[in-house]
């Protein structure tokens, strides 16, 4: 720290402080800001593929936001991936259990049965389209929810290995960190649901 | 089923998801940026406490001023003269005290008249019945 001459230069550096710590913080915020806007679409996308429905998987998008944010922001940058996902994968299983606990509450209660996997389906989904512009993107769209089925049908935890090391394009360390386990075991998640999912969509897929 | 079958899957599916995400509609898309505003707006709320200097300086401030104080006070001439004088007006009491000037004299005389009134007073009214 700098020594002053006279107890009133003292002051005056006192009444100004140097803006270092504000400009540290909008730095931060800035790159903190870069990474969710990079991540959000592709993590809302893998939680609809594990829920579904897309008010949920906006929930758990938004839910892990706020954890990253409020938690680990002062970490690292090059651990916010693996943690967000981690946050992410924590945030699907407890809603996939409350929706199991719904599901058996309901079914002893009288009246109609709620099913929340179908409440949120558009019946638009269903109908076909007919338009002759767009079979390729039609067909995309088809391949994509066969897909997604395929996935739904998976143990978790081979769903999680392959949509982190597959479509988020993570590395087996990254994975491992971000499904905390080793990584010997994200490579056999990740070659078994590569197995699973291949006989599952057939040769034709 | 082959490691080129498996490679072609895993670029297919790569393809298609990522061709999803493009496709995600603005309805969804404004509400992920809603979410990011909200989670960055926390983040601001409640910085790591490095970053919270605000919250500190005036603790700082306040602490830092009464050691500048302190120190000043110690090594200030100020002090030296204050502790003198201090020593000077307790020499001047005892003085005062010890002072055997008139004034003083008289007191001590009122004093020695007071206590033979008492001795008198209290001898009458051990005497017997009032006159």
């Amino acid at each position: 720290m700098a020594r002053f001459d006279t107890l009133n230069s003292a002051w005056m550096v006192w009444d100004n402080p140097a803006p270092a710590p504000e400009g540290a913080v909008l730095e931060y915020t800035r790159e903190l800001e870069k990474f969710l806007a990079d991540i959000e679409r592709r993590a809302f996308r893998v939680a609809q593929v594990a829920l579904r429905d897309p008010d949920d998987a906006l929930d758990v998008v938004q839910d892990a936001m706020l954890k990253l944010t409020r938690s680990y922001a002062s970490r690292p940058s090059a651990e916010w991936r693996p943690l967000f996902y981690r946050i992410l994968e924590n945030g699907i299983r407890d809603l996939q259990r409350r929706r199991t606990v719904r599901k058996r509450v309901m079914a002893w209660l009288p009246g109609p049965k709620e099913d929340p996997d179908n409440e949120a389906q558009d019946p638009l989904e269903n109908v076909a389209d007919s338009s002759p512009a767009i079979p390729e993107k039609l067909m995309q769209a088809q391949a994509m929810q066969q897909l997604e089925e395929s996935l739904r049908a998976l143990p978790a935890r081979q769903r999680e290995a392959f949509m982190l090391r597959n479509f988020e394009g993570m590395d087996v360390a990254e994975t491992a960190s971000a499904m905390a386990c080793s990584e010997g075991s994200v490579k056999t998640h990740y070659s078994r649901a590569v197995h699973a999912l291949r006989e599952q969509l057939g040769e034709v897929w | 089923m082959g490691e080129r079958d498996n490679e072609a899957f895993e670029v297919r599916s790569r393809a298609l998801f990522h061709d999803s995400v493009d496709g995600l509609d603005m309805r969804i898309r404004s509400r992920l940026t809603q979410a990011r505003s909200a989670a960055l707006a926390a983040a601001h709320l409640r910085r790591p406490w490095h970053f919270g200097w605000k919250v500190w300086t005036p603790a700082a401030g306040v602490t830092a001023a009464a050691i500048l104080g302190a120190a000043l006070w110690i090594n200030s001439p100020i002090s030296h003269q204050s502790a003198v004088l201090a020593d000077q007006s307790s020499l001047e009491d005892l003085d005062l005290v010890a002072a055997s000037d008139e004034g003083s004299a008289d007191a001590m005389e009122m004093l020695q008249d007071d206590i033979d009134f008492y001795a008198f007073a209290d001898k009458a009214a051990n005497s017997g019945p009032a006159a």
